[in-house]
């Protein structure tokens, strides 16, 4: 494996609403994901990809989404809770892909209005991540009371909140080295 | 690492991929329905990876 070659860890931006506090969440995760050193990040949002609609698998797949999983060695989905689950839109997504997550960390990013930080969200995602081939992290990040963090413009407010992220992207990192160079230096044979 | 006769060879920079995964995956089409394997309920999914770029490739198992 190329030692010199940086780990790209996109963050994907689970809802397309308008009006989202969502985005404010995932703009700063690539905000501190790229502070990370040999890490290159960007922002995936769902409202921008084409949904495709139709009976076959290949039907719904966008090529650019699928290389962004291909070329990612971590994934971060930053997801709202709507009625205790994440949006369907998201799970539309993620199912358009398969090989390109197998043996690859994701950690998760849950936003809520409400006291409980999008724990039932993130509870109802871990068996489509481990169906998926992705392998989950032990730390979230939960926005409770989302419209609390942030100021109009979307900065951070509280300042300490970067603590339990650095936390969670510091596990995330480890993961994703050491599963590359699983995926690519250890056999299953 | 034993060898394997039909090495997955990596399009871009043609190297042997290393296989690190058996995924079981759900029949999408006739086709694959024909081709299910009863005892595991699904059809098996070889998944490679390149050494060199990092690029992943599957095909069924052979």
């Amino acid at each position: 494996m190329p030692a010199d070659r940086p780990l790209f860890i996109p963050v994907i931006l689970g809802t397309a609403r308008q009006g989202r506090m969502s985005a404010h969440a995932a703009r700063l995760m690539v905000q501190e994901t790229g502070k990370q050193a040999a890490v290159q990040t960007e922002l995936i949002d769902i409202a921008t990809l084409p949904v495709g609609t139709g009976e076959s698998w290949e039907a719904i797949r966008n090529t650019g989404f699928a290389d962004k999983m291909d070329r990612a060695d971590a994934l971060i989905l930053v997801t709202p809770e709507y009625n205790h689950g994440y949006p369907g839109l998201l799970k539309h997504i993620l199912d358009s892909c398969l090989k390109e997550y197998i043996h690859k960390p994701v950690g998760i990013v849950a936003v809520s209005a409400g006291p409980f930080g999008g724990t039932r969200a993130i509870q109802n995602l871990l068996p489509v991540m481990r169906e998926l081939g992705l392998v989950t992290i032990f730390w979230d990040v939960n926005f409770s009371h989302v419209q609390n963090f942030f100021d109009d413009a979307g900065n951070l407010k509280d300042e300490s909140f970067r603590r339990p992220i650095g936390k969670f992207l510091k596990e995330l990192i480890w993961m994703a080295r050491t599963l590359r160079y699983g995926r690519e230096n250890i056999s299953l044979e | 690492m034993p060898a394997k006769s039909d090495p997955m060879i990596c399009s871009q920079c043609g190297v042997e991929m290393n296989l690190h995964a058996e995924k079981l995956v759900e029949p999408t089409n006739a086709q694959e329905a024909a081709r299910l394997d009863l005892a595991l309920g699904g059809l098996i999914e070889e998944i490679y990876t390149c050494p060199e770029c990092g690029k992943a490739h599957s095909r069924p198992l052979s």
